[in-house]
């Protein structure tokens, strides 16, 4: 020990800081760590060389898993939703004569907030599970290391892949879940005799509350809630311990998980 | 004189080797050698074998393959050198969610651009070679241990390497695949190609007809020559 870290050991303030830095830097480790993986995934997506047959064979497979895996839970959540709030909108809509504003209150409230969380959370529990159980396997035994001793980049092979993957999945997902949502909630609205207007006038009031703003931040929202989810499933399984039991990592990781999708949407939010 | 396939050069690896007695390792495998390393050390072998192919740097000295400094290549240039060396691994690394076949193939599906189906046919040739009825298929998880070692010697010589390391091939193996794998090693020799058969199999180390050029042994004193018929 180096005499200026004894005098800070016998400093009960300087031992504080020292706790309250070694903790900050632990939590700043993995926020930080995160950032630089999901921007590795963004930089190494756009290099020809990085998409080598057994990367595309990866996509293909994680790409299934993730749409096919998450596309009946989406249809079945978009309904209830249009259920539950579309119809709902246009019902008390109605009854205080402000039909009219039925399309901004959608794209307010659900488009831009409520869907991007609900695909997040559907595609981290059906999708981002199964990633951090396989890629947390491939940690206890060793794989990655035996990929290295092959030639072959773990990150190049397994977490470029799974990045585009959930990206393409979380938008796919979030285009599906729409559709469905608005569907179901009209469909129940004009069965109950609730709505007026036909659909393609319903569609055109949603269209033109939607301004050209969010038919950016909705994508770019979408796609990087998938990246993010997948980023922060593989760290958390990269950092497992070896004895570490897969229930106390697939819990730690929708943990992280949840708090990323919230991070992400609230920040797009504001940036928009 | 040919350039040395892989040569270790004052390498210092206090965590390997050296801890106890000689300090600095010397190794140079040349276009043709046969190198028999007697690991009894499953942990110190497997090492070893990274040192060689740069998956482990060394504390000091210089580890060179086909005259390329591991330590002084960009990581794509890196995997790609590794590419050129066939690894038959102590601890196989087959991946549960690819199938048998394309475990067999992804190392060359991953560094050259041969068509699938030359791929498939040059695996089933080589399967053949070590007693596999055939390119293996299906879940990877079926196949008896065996037959996953027999795999994965089709793997290690599928993308016709420079370097062949090998940890313990034998071992636990029924049948003689001494024989095919010396046919195979052969083969990578006539191409000016190299090998190092890591063994803890006493009836490899003591076979007298085992054709290598030079007998080493690893342990955590250091890597001394025992025979060298050079």
């Amino acid at each position: 020990m180096t005499g200026r870290a004894v005098s800070a050991a016998r400093l009960p303030g300087l031992r504080v800081l020292a706790w309250i830095g070694r903790w900050t830097r632990l939590r700043l480790h993995f926020a930080l760590s995160l950032m630089a993986m999901a921007a590795g995934v963004l930089f190494e997506s756009v290099m020809v060389w990085s998409w080598r047959r057994p990367t595309r064979m990866e996509l293909r497979r994680i790409l299934r898993q993730t749409v096919g895996g998450s596309l009946a839970a989406t249809i079945v959540v978009a309904a209830i939703v249009g259920l539950g709030v579309v119809y709902q909108a246009f019902y008390w809509l109605r009854v205080a004569g402000e039909e009219g504003s039925i399309g901004t209150i959608l794209v307010t409230v659900l488009l831009r907030e409520v869907l991007p969380l609900l695909v997040g959370v559907i595609l981290l529990g059906r999708s981002g599970s199964i990633n951090l159980i396989e890629l947390g396997d491939l940690q206890r035994s060793k794989q990655f290391h035996a990929l290295l001793r092959q030639g072959i980049d773990p990150f190049n092979f397994l977490i470029l892949p799974r990045g585009i993957a959930f990206a393409l999945a979380s938008y796919t997902l979030g285009i599906v879940f729409v559709v469905v949502m608005l569907l179901v909630g009209y469909s129940a609205a004009a069965l109950l005799s609730v709505v007026q207007e036909s659909i393609w006038a319903f569609l055109d009031d949603f269209l033109s509350a939607t301004g050209p703003r969010d038919f950016i931040i909705f994508p770019v929202k979408m796609l990087a809630i998938g990246l993010m989810i997948a980023v922060t499933t593989s760290l958390t399984a990269l950092s497992a311990g070896p004895a570490e039991d897969v229930g106390h990592l697939t819990a730690r990781g929708f943990v992280r998980g949840m708090l990323a999708i919230m991070m992400t949407s609230g920040f797009l939010s504001l940036a928009a | 004189m040919d350039e040395p396939v892989l040569a270790l050069s004052q390498v210092a690896c206090p965590e390997l080797f050296g801890r106890f007695g000689q300090t600095r390792a010397e190794l140079t495998v040349a276009p043709g050698d046969l190198i028999l390393v007697d690991a009894r050390d499953a942990t110190l072998a497997a090492d070893f074998a990274d040192l060689c192919c740069g998956v482990r740097q060394p504390d000091e000295g210089a580890v060179q393959f086909l005259g390329h400094d591991w330590a002084s290549q960009p990581h794509e240039t890196a995997d790609a050198l590794r590419g050129l060396i066939g690894r038959v691994l102590a601890e196989p690394g087959w991946l549960p969610f690819l199938d048998a076949t394309n475990n067999v193939l992804l190392p060359q599906l991953y560094h050259t651009r041969e068509t699938l189906d030359a791929l498939r046919e040059r695996a089933a040739g080589l399967a053949d070679e070590f007693g596999l009825p055939g390119l293996p298929g299906g879940p990877i998880q079926r196949l008896a241990p065996e037959d996953l070692a027999r795999a994965g010697f089709v793997r290690a010589f599928l993308g016709r390497p420079k370097l062949v390391v090998l940890e313990s091939p034998v071992q636990g193996l029924f049948g003689d695949m001494v024989s095919p794998l010396l046919r195979r090693i052969n083969e990578v020799q006539d191409r000016g190609g190299a090998a190092i058969w890591l063994t803890r199999s006493r009836l490899v180390w003591d076979d007298r007809s085992f054709p290598a050029t030079q007998r080493l042994r690893l342990s955590h004193q250091g890597l001394t020559v025992v025979e060298s018929r050079r």
